[in-house]
């Protein structure tokens, strides 16, 4: 195979061709949009043809590697490469974002910057799932946040400013103990920093300092994924938020956190791992129920399946901190899923909410006459997010029990109670899921307002749901899909803990 | 003949085409479905037909020479977790496939035209095929994973279809109470079969038992009983038993073939299909038999008596479903596998039968009195309605004879069994259910003698809209129904309540004076209103299935009757649950006494025949060949004054008990429900007040400290600046020599 460096053209390609978006002729943003598209789809083409055609999938080593000398005075390298692990999220990335961009069709504010953003956050996202350096990774991690801030600051909600300064601000701290643990591992040990990610999974630290690190970067991570209690940023940025924003956000953005977690403190870290684990499973469960429980107070639609989307990372995380192959996947499993089925959830009441004008779900109901297609998709995917079977979350949340079960790390009584805790998740989320399709759906009612809102959701938006519906089900059906991408990866960041 | 067992995968699989064309058919070209909606109805028929004539092969192999089959692929591959899928072929599949495909083709032809005028006919079919597809699923599941996938499936088929009518409030939130007392019972499942799996390591049912039976020698002890307690708790939710049953009342919401197969034949069966599959699982543990018993008895009790004043006929008809799988379970916790199946088999045609005509009789009734449940389901409104619709009135009676246990028909023989099983394994519990044999006479009677006999009573229709249903069932996890104000007549039902709830007794008392006053005005006022007077009986195409029915409660009694005659083995069912039977009791013998069997029977036949009796005491019509005036008078002058106040005490209390379904839905909401909401509020406090509250708390103190900082401190004279900057930093050095 001749040497090209398709990570480097799939990662710098959107933003680039993004920039041209500014110089093209004022005509309408039907131009706009269509050039955008075509970018995100011939994206999206030649990833999976890369993927396709050049990657080994029973290989647990990096991939597609690219190398080339930055800034030579810190050994700072721009180097990318995908693994297993990493290739999922990427396409999911893909997937969503072209999505995104066609759920973004009614945009017409501004569209030219709107679309700019959308590409740049494609390529910091990808740049972010492949980045095989550590100060890369960082400098991704922050390209992440502008385009969001000014998403949601330029084309939110009511009080879009409150919420773009709240997820600024929270982000941004977070991103600093990012930093400090970027900088405290790159300059440990040795005279010349070593940010390469190879060398680094080799190293060892002494306890403290690698608790130290661990809990700087956890903190980083839990922001974003989120881990209560960090967790408040994200009702309201999604309840403000652009409804083909927070596909993004509650697709991408989130998992941005918990591939974090496994990447940097599971592959580095494994002593404080180990240690940290089980309070990471406390965590979790907590999360769970927590999260559903919350979800159930809220009044506004959006922020309700916001919480959905806090309840479900709860799984994420105590599939990580399982420490076992079953547990492991589970999680990523339930990463890709819960990136599917989030993302349809906020596209569907985003549409609907715009429809009827309202948000508040007591002041709804009586919906599903009008658009009976949007019914049917929304409760299709509130199916899909309280696990039912033959969809991709219950296989995700059924693996991760099975993990949790399977540990031999935990005593018996532990894995009792949190396997009892977390069941009870699964009766708190239909009560939230169900009683949100009720209060928006089901019933009778006479809209004041005039008739020509309520349209069904027309070719376009279908289109959207559908797509998105078929990898939930073929997930569901035959996860061996997914998981046959991740599992040698999987085994392989496990076997530091075996053997050690 | 192997290859039936080879293909018999594809069962599950027949019922799919129809739901997925449907479905996308409906999503992409709306308008072409819903032009030739009625053709969708025969691919379904047809296609469960051939899973029927498939089911029906299978089950003659298992009883000429019956082997357990079994058959698997893998479905995920991982280095330490794999999961297998596949299908499992014993005679408990089998049965349960013949009576899911033979109820499920009946339901369907009926639905046809049950459900021909409604805007949803297409979706309806959609659901039904899923719901078929998935409850074959369920029955041919190798392995407990598989039972909880499909077992979640019918759960959503379940809750989609009670909530088919989604306009209703009532309907939402009644679907949403399946949906969710549904998944308690599965939580418990999905826990116990994790607890099992981490036991024995594995999901498939003859690994499982095998392995657990070795660890299981040296004694019960707790994880093991709480496993299987767990396990039981799902098939608790599904079976509607004692404490979870009060999603099935509710669920009549849903149309009256889907009452009738999921809600009465298949579905709650699934429940008492997991019990009987891991009874070899339960039998080693004695304590859980114990507790299966147990809830078997208290449902069985508690159904009957909540369906004695039940008003809506579907309603009633429903908890007669819940006391009668009472029974079947009560048979599995006494470990006899083979009357509690052909007790199964024997209430599902008997039920479905039931429901079947109900459907019949609401669509009679439905031009007359309204689309409005509460109206068309209101036996205070019918009556009479033998005149009109004769086959139905037959077919309903044949139903009603074969639940009171009245022989030959169908569950004369199985209850029959289960009452002496039950007589061996405890007194008490025989005495209950012995007496509950006798309420059931009652209750069917009283359902039937409402509505078939005496006079139509469409004019009372203005009392019973002022009670509407909405104001004593409490709509759970939702906003209350709104109430239809009716001004004139919901003063009067505030006036006299307790009137109001023994509105059969005092309709019946008066019942002489009343007829000839309503004969009077009834032709006047509804010529009127209404195009057609009388109801009209309902068209053939549902009428077949109730006649098909008919049949099968005639003679399906048959084959499990235990007189072995001569030389020719008429016990059909023993042979073909031969090798489960081997596996639960190794040796036993199958002789019974006819002397023995001859006096059991007849004193539950004579219970029954003492139920009907009471009922017709209490709600027989005047016309009645079997009632004279004298009968009547005569129980009611027996005693004085005084008894009859008393008798009136505690008729009343048992009509508030089951009007009010016994309290029980009364203390759901109230305490769970409500606990929910508070700790909901709670949280949603905590999460915006105190996390929250912190992080913008951090946001205000800083931004007034910035502000404080520039208006106080500083005032924009660089001299200060400096000031303060060197200030600090002197404090600094000073704590650095201190440290030093």
């Amino acid at each position: 195979m001749s040497y090209f460096p398709w990570l480097t053209l799939i990662v710098v390609f959107p933003i680039f061709a993004g920039s041209f978006i500014f110089f093209l002729p004022h005509r309408g943003n039907k131009v706009v949009r269509w050039y955008t598209m075509g970018i995100c789809l011939l994206e999206l083409l030649i990833m999976t043809y890369v993927f396709c055609y050049h990657f080994q999938l029973d290989d647990p080593l990096i991939q597609f590697e690219d190398d080339f000398k930055w800034i030579n005075v810190f050994d700072f390298h721009w180097r990318l490469g995908i693994d297993g692990l990493s290739i999922g999220p990427i396409l999911l990335t893909g997937f969503i974002t072209t999505l995104a961009t066609l759920a973004a069709w009614p945009v017409t504010r501004d569209s030219r910057l709107f679309h700019f953003l959308m590409l740049a956050m494609y390529s910091g996202q990808i740049g972010l799932f492949s980045s095989r350096d550590l100060l890369l990774f960082f400098m991704m991690w922050e390209l992440e946040l502008i385009p969001v801030y000014l998403l949601l600051s330029m084309w939110g909600g009511k009080k879009r400013l409150y919420s773009a300064t709240k997820f600024i601000l929270y982000t941004a701290g977070g991103s600093i103990f990012l930093l400090i643990g970027v900088l405290g591992m790159g300059l440990y040990g040795s005279n010349e920093p070593t940010l390469n990610f190879e060398t680094l999974t080799n190293q060892s630290y002494p306890l403290a300092l690698e608790i130290l690190l661990y809990f700087g970067f956890l903190i980083a991570f839990a922001v974003k994924s989120p881990i209560i209690p960090l967790h408040t940023w994200l009702p309201d940025t999604h309840g403000e938020a652009h409804y083909s924003t927070c596909m993004l956000l509650a697709g991408i953005l989130l998992k941005m956190g918990a591939y974090g977690l496994i990447r940097i403190n599971m592959e580095f870290l494994s002593h404080a791992h180990s240690i940290f684990s089980p309070w990471l499973v406390i965590v979790g469960t907590i999360q769970i129920i927590y999260a559903a429980s919350t979800s159930l107070g809220q009044r506004n639609l959006k922020k309700r399946i916001a919480y959905s989307s806090v309840s479900h990372m709860g799984f994420t995380i105590i599939g990580i901190g399982s420490l076992t192959n079953t547990g492991l996947n589970g999680a990523i499993l339930q990463l890709l899923s819960h990136g599917f089925i989030g993302a349809a959830l906020f596209f569907l009441g985003g549409t609907s909410c715009d429809r009827i004008r309202l948000v508040y779900l007591d002041e709804m109901g009586g919906i599903s006459i009008p658009m009976p297609k949007i019914f049917t998709m929304f409760s299709s995917f509130s199916m899909a997010s309280l696990a039912l079977p033959g969809m991709s979350g219950f296989v995700a949340e059924s693996i991760v029990f099975f993990g949790i079960v399977t540990s031999q790390k935990y005593l018996l009584m532990t894995k009792i109670l949190i396997t009892f805790v977390m069941a009870i998740g699964i009766i708190l989320t239909p009560i939230y899921l169900l009683s949100m399709s009720r209060q928006m759906f089901y019933g009778y009612k006479l809209f004041n307002l005039s008739n020509s809102f309520f349209v069904d959701s027309g070719p376009r938006e279908l289109f959207v749901s559908i797509c998105i519906f078929l990898p939930v089900i073929a997930i569901g059906i035959y996860p061996d899909l997914v998981i046959s991408l991740s599992v040698d990866k999987v085994q392989a960041i496990l076997s530091n803990y075996y053997y050690r | 003949m192997e290859h039936t067992y080879q293909y018999a995968w594809i069962i599950p699989l027949l019922p799919l085409p129809v739901t997925m064309s449907i479905g996308f058919g409906l999503l992409l070209i709306p308008t072409a479905t819903k032009n030739i909606r009625r053709m969708w109805s025969f691919p379904s028929v047809l296609l469960l037909s051939i899973a029927m004539i498939f089911s029906a092969n299978l089950a003659f192999q298992q009883i000429n020479g019956s082997f357990i089959y079994q058959y698997l692929w893998s479905w995920t591959i991982n280095n330490d977790f794999s999961l297998e899928f596949g299908y499992f072929i014993d005679p408990l599949t089998s049965i349960m496939l013949i009576l899911i495909t033979t109820v499920g083709i009946l339901v369907l032809i009926y639905s046809d035209n049950y459900m021909s005028h409604d805007q949803g006919y297409l979706r309806f079919f959609a659901y039904m095929s899923f719901f078929n597809a998935s409850m074959l699923g369920l029955v041919t599941s190798s392995n407990l994973i598989q039972i909880y996938i499909f077992w979640e499936l019918v759960g959503m088929c379940s809750y989609l279809l009670i909530g088919f009518w989604f306009t209703r409030p009532s309907a939402a939130s009644a679907c949403q109470k399946a949906f969710v007392t549904n998944r308690v019972g599965d939580f418990g499942l999905l826990l116990g079969i994790l607890g099992f799996y981490w036991m024995t390591g594995s999901f498939e049912f003859r690994d499982l038992f095998e392995t657990f039976n070795k660890l299981n020698n040296q004694g019960n002890s707790l994880f093991p009983t709480l496993c299987a307690f767990l396990l039981f708790l799902g098939a608790i939710a599904k079976s509607a038993q004692f404490p979870l049953h009060v999603w099935l009342p509710d669920a009549m919401e849903g149309p009256t073939p889907i009452s009738a197969l999921i809600h009465a034949a298949t579905m709650v069966a699934a429940g008492i299909f997991l019990v009987a599959r891991l009874l070899p699982l339960f039998t080693g543990i004695p304590y859980i038999m114990n507790i299966i018993s147990l809830i078997g008895v208290i449902t069985l009790l508690l159904g009957a008596t909540l369906a004695l004043a039940q008003r809506d006929i579907k309603r009633s008809l429903a908890y007669s479903t819940m006391s009668q799988l009472g029974y079947i379970m009560l048979a599995l916790g006494l470990g006899s596998y083979r009357a509690a199946l052909f007790h199964l088999i024997t209430h599902a045609y008997s039920k479905a039968l039931l429901f079947l005509g109900s459907g019949s009789i609401i669509h009679s009734m439905e031009p007359l009195v309204g689309y409005s449940p509460d109206k068309s389901q209101n036996m205070v409104l019918m009556g009479g309605l033998t005149r009109y619709i004769p086959i139905t009135r037959t077919t309903f009676l044949l139903g009603t004879l074969s639940l009171c246990g009245i022989p030959p028909l169908a569950c004369f023989w199985s209850k029959d069994e289960i009452l002496s099983e039950s007589w061996l394994y405890s007194p008490t519990f025989a005495v209950i259910a012995y007496f509950t044999a006798g309420l059931t006479a009652f209750y069917m009677f009283r359902v039937y003698l409402l509505t078939f006999e005496g006079n139509l009573h469409v004019q009372f229709q203005n009392y019973s809209a002022t009670q509407n249903i909405s104001s004593y069932s409490i709509s759970l996890w939702g906003k209350e129904a709104p109430k239809p104000g009716n001004s004139v007549f919901s003063t009067m039902n505030n006036n006299n309540e307790n009137e109001n709830i023994l509105f059969f007794f005092k309709n019946t008392y008066e019942f002489d004076q009343n007829v000839i006053n309503q004969m009077r005005y009834f032709t006047t006022p509804f010529l009127k209103k209404k195009t057609s007077m009388y109801p009209h009986e309902s068209d053939n195409t549902m009428l077949f299935p109730l006649l098909v029915l008919v049949v099968f409660t005639l003679f399906v009694g048959f084959i499990g009757i235990p007189l072995v005659q001569g030389e020719i083995d008429l016990n059909l069912l023993s042979k073909w649950l031969a090798p489960s039977k081997n596996l639960l009791h190794p040796n036993s013998e199958d002789s019974i006494d006819f002397y023995e069997f001859f006096t059991n029977a007849s004193f539950s036949v004579s219970i029954a025949l003492f139920g009907i009796f009471v009922a017709s005491i209490f709600y027989g019509s005047p016309y009645s060949s079997f009632q004279n005036l004298d009968l009547i008078n005569s129980f009611v002058k027996i005693g004085p004054k005084t008894k009859r106040i008393f008798l009136d005490k505690i008729t009343n209390v048992i009509y508030n008990w089951s009007y009010n379904r016994g309290y029980i839905d009364f203390f759901y909401t109230k305490v769970v429900i409500q606990s929910i909401r508070e700790l909901a509020k709670l949280t949603d406090f905590f999460d915006r007040y105190i996390i929250d509250g912190i992080t913008n708390s951090v946001g205000v103190i800083s931004f007034f400290g910035g502000e404080a900082i520039k208006y106080l401190v500083a005032g924009g004279r660089i001299s200060s600046y400096l000031f303060f900057y060197l200030s600090f930093i002197l404090i600094f050095i000073y704590f650095l020599f201190l440290s030093l």
